[in-house]
């Protein structure tokens, strides 16, 4: 959208009539040179309707780019054309319904991306990328600066217009003067074939972009009201001049025809319409299998080729495999993506950054959720250094536990490592003691170790829920290390006698000597 | 008495890889194996085994997870007597998954990564009727119940919530306690710490809190 992509003298091009957008950038208007398009075999632009220019149908506008020619003459041919025995409008009819729209023809996958689907929004979506072509397009070329605001609008401007000319001319009729006898259903069945007609563009497109099949229902009863009123045009034709008698006589045989077509028609209709709706949810299964085999050679594919280079180092095969392991179930049956980073998803991505450091693994359980503050943040950044500590220290299994509550959050780190006497630990050890009891502490929350030599280490972390708790400039209210077995005895062992700084950096981390 | 299994995974690498780490245990005997949903119903039907290893994910079938079909289509084995037990087995992480093969009559759940002698000790605690839990399989159940956020049953035999001592052993289950310590942390003995875990595997199948919550959506944020 950036309006530097915007080359003013690209803007004649949104003329011609491809609409295929190979780099799948819909909003420049630049982009829509067919530069790589299939249509270029001949050098010249492919016949079809393009979206941009628009006035009914788009036949003149696509006519003029295929031929190279300014849509205004191909304009002025069509009218007087029409005009001089009607043949004009026969043969923009007769273009209408067989030259391909450029919106579905060959701009497929641009499509899909840029269609959300319904005509309001793609009306404006219209007008916003008339807005961003800025000048160059409003006054580059008249043809499009005219057509793209309101190329839908206008149609429909146009079509009122068309039945107004018709009331008055049927008016006139009435009156008495001008005999026009051919004319009034003529004009009729014209106004049918043009509303079923931009219905039917409307309804196809629909169909691509909703994949719901019918498209909005409302297109699908303009279409049958349009047919109707052709079918009212050709029938008043054929009665004209004929007694009410004979007429409804011609009706019924009409009506007669008509039923029987449908009752022909009809099953091979809905096959037509199956076999459509089965081309379209394979194209969806292929679509969703692309993505799936894009993911896999981008991860699985890329692991397994560095474990068979890597295949004499087992600490290396075994990280790659942990690591690809946990990013491929994480693709698999991972939550959505949440816009904001909550404590859980912290807590798993602290882990996996330290399994990946180490080749250690690290089971995270957790149990709630909630938004991550800075606390929440502290306490994952202690939690981080006892996960650190363990898997330097026992390695695996460490297996770690969190749970949100609403009054608090509790955090486990446990191995099964050789443990340690705490009370032997050198008091110029600062990684338990500063990084997480005193960080613990100056979010108002606390931190425990409980280990002894044969049984393991477990840290326990815990922060209580009262989000307006300040954070606390004290330490040094410890008395002592505690290992006994019960966890919630004595919940203060040593903390630091320095305020600490908070940092991230991992410390030393050494007490277990 | 040596436990008869059968092993049931679409993996051959992973069945011959079990096959060999339970080799070391002489009380177990794999005699079958199934790579499918209809040849495990099969082979479940031929061998009448003591214990099946049932993979949570297993193509063929008519519903997904695979392993749930396999239970289901088992399910007068799973009463009959002497039972069929079943132990579901999953890398799988989709909570949804795991719960649906434990509500169709699973009595545990581990994870693939487990070791082999720890493999060999939760067969043969399936196999005399106890419930195994891995700390995965206890976090999906705090969550489920709720426990999480602090709800407890009021009396213990309230199938929508855990009493406050299920809930006190599921969240040391969660930490990676083994069972001993789980009994040793509490004060009580082991076989009350499987009795408590069993009760928890009932309230799991019994209960229709699940239906009704849809916690794995909701439970996101508090």
């Amino acid at each position: 959208m950036s309006p530097s992509e915007n080359v003013p003298g690209n803007s004649s091009s949104a003329l011609r009539g491809t609409r295929a957008v190979p780099d799948g950038d819909p909003a420049v208007p630049g982009a829509r040179v067919p530069a790589g398009t299939p249509s270029n075999r001949s050098g010249r632009p492919e016949l079809v309707r393009p979206e941009q220019g628009r006035l009914l149908g788009g036949v003149a506008t696509g006519l003029a780019a295929h031929l190279g020619t300014g849509t205004l003459a191909v304009r002025a041919v069509l009218v007087a054309l029409a005009v001089l025995g009607g043949s004009g409008i026969v043969l923009y009819l007769w273009l209408w319904a067989l030259v391909p729209d450029g919106a579905t023809g060959t701009a497929w996958a641009g499509e899909m991306g840029r269609r959300p689907g319904v005509r309001p929004v793609d009306s404006s979506e219209e007008a916003g990328k008339a807005g961003s072509a800025g000048k160059a397009g409003s006054t580059g070329n008249a043809g499009v600066g005219r057509g793209v605001p309101g190329a839908s609008r206008s149609r429909d401007i146009l079509l009122g217009l068309l039945l107004l000319l018709m009331g008055l001319v049927f008016l006139g009729l009435r009156a008495g003067w001008g005999d026009l006898p051919g004319l009034f259903p003529l004009l009729v069945v014209g106004c049918g074939a043009i509303i079923a007609f931009s219905q039917l563009d409307e309804v196809e497109r629909s169909r691509l972009t909703t994949r719901t099949g019918t498209g909005t229902r409302s297109a699908v009863l303009r279409v049958a009201a349009g047919a109707a009123l052709v079918v009212i045009g050709a029938v008043l034709l054929a009665v004209q001049g004929s007694g009410v008698v004979q007429a409804a006589r011609i009706l019924v045989a009409v009506l007669a025809v008509l039923a029987g077509l449908g009752l022909v028609l009809t099953p091979w209709g809905v096959r037509m319409w199956r076999s459509l709706d089965a081309e379209r949810a394979a194209l969806a299964r292929q679509t969703a299998r692309a993505d799936i085999a894009a993911h896999l050679h981008d991860s699985v594919l890329q692991t397994l080729a560095l474990i068979q280079k890597q295949s004499g180092d087992p600490t290396a095969v075994a990280r790659l495999a942990r690591a690809q392991e946990r990013e491929l179930r994480e693709y698999l049956y991972g939550p959505p993506d949440l816009p904001q980073a909550t404590l859980a998803k912290e807590v798993r991505s602290a882990a996996a950054q330290i399994e990946d450091l180490h080749g250690v693994a690290v089971d995270v359980v957790v149990v709630g959720d909630r938004d991550l503050d800075e606390r929440g943040a502290a306490l994952v950044a202690a939690l981080r250094e006892a996960m650190l500590n363990a898997v330097r220290h026992a390695g695996a299994p460490v297996q770690v536990y969190a749970e949100c509550g609403p009054d608090r959050v509790e955090a486990f780190v446990r191995d099964r490592g050789p443990g340690f006497d705490l009370d032997a630990v050198p008091p110029d050890r600062l990684g338990v003691r500063r990084s997480i009891i005193g960080r613990m502490q100056r979010y108002g929350g606390t931190a425990c170790v409980r280990t002894a030599p044969g049984e393991g280490t477990e840290v326990r972390l815990e922060l209580p829920g009262a989000r307006t708790v300040e954070p606390r400039e004290s330490a040094g209210r410890g008395n002592g290390t505690d290992s006994s077995d019960r966890p919630d005895s004595s919940d203060r062992p040593d903390s630091s006698d320095r305020p600490d700084t908070g940092d991230r950096t991992p410390s030393s981390g050494s007490e277990d000597g | 008495m040596t436990v008869r299994i059968v092993l049931v995974d679409d993996h051959g690498m992973f069945r011959s890889g079990v096959r060999a780490e339970l080799a070391a245990d002489p009380t177990i005997e794999v005699v079958g194996q199934a790579g499918d949903v209809d040849s495990a119903v099969a082979a479940v039907a031929e061998h009448r085994p003591d214990v099946v290893l049932l993979d949570v994910h297993l193509p063929g079938g008519l519903t997904r997870p695979g392993g749930r079909e396999v239970l289901q289509r088992c399910a007068e084995c799973l009463t009959a007597q002497p039972p069929v037990r079943f132990l579901a087995l999953s890398v799988s992480d989709a909570s949804e998954d795991v719960i649906a093969v434990i509500r169709a009559g699973a009595r545990g759940y581990v994870t693939k990564t487990i070791s082999g002698p720890d493999l060999a000790r939760a067969i043969h605690r399936v196999h005399q009727g106890d419930a195994v839990f891995s700390p995965r399989l206890a976090g999906f159940v705090l969550d489920a119940f709720g426990a999480g956020t602090g709800e407890v049953a009021a009396v213990d035999d309230e199938l929508d919530r855990l009493s406050s001592r299920e809930r006190e052993v599921m969240r040391l289950i969660a930490r990676g306690y083994a069972y001993k310590e789980v009994a040793k942390e509490l004060f009580i003995s082991v076989k009350t710490v499987e009795t408590h875990v069993s009760a928890v595997l009932r309230k799991l199948q019994l209960s229709n809190r699940y239906e009704l919550t849809r916690w794995a959506a909701d439970r996101r944020l508090l």
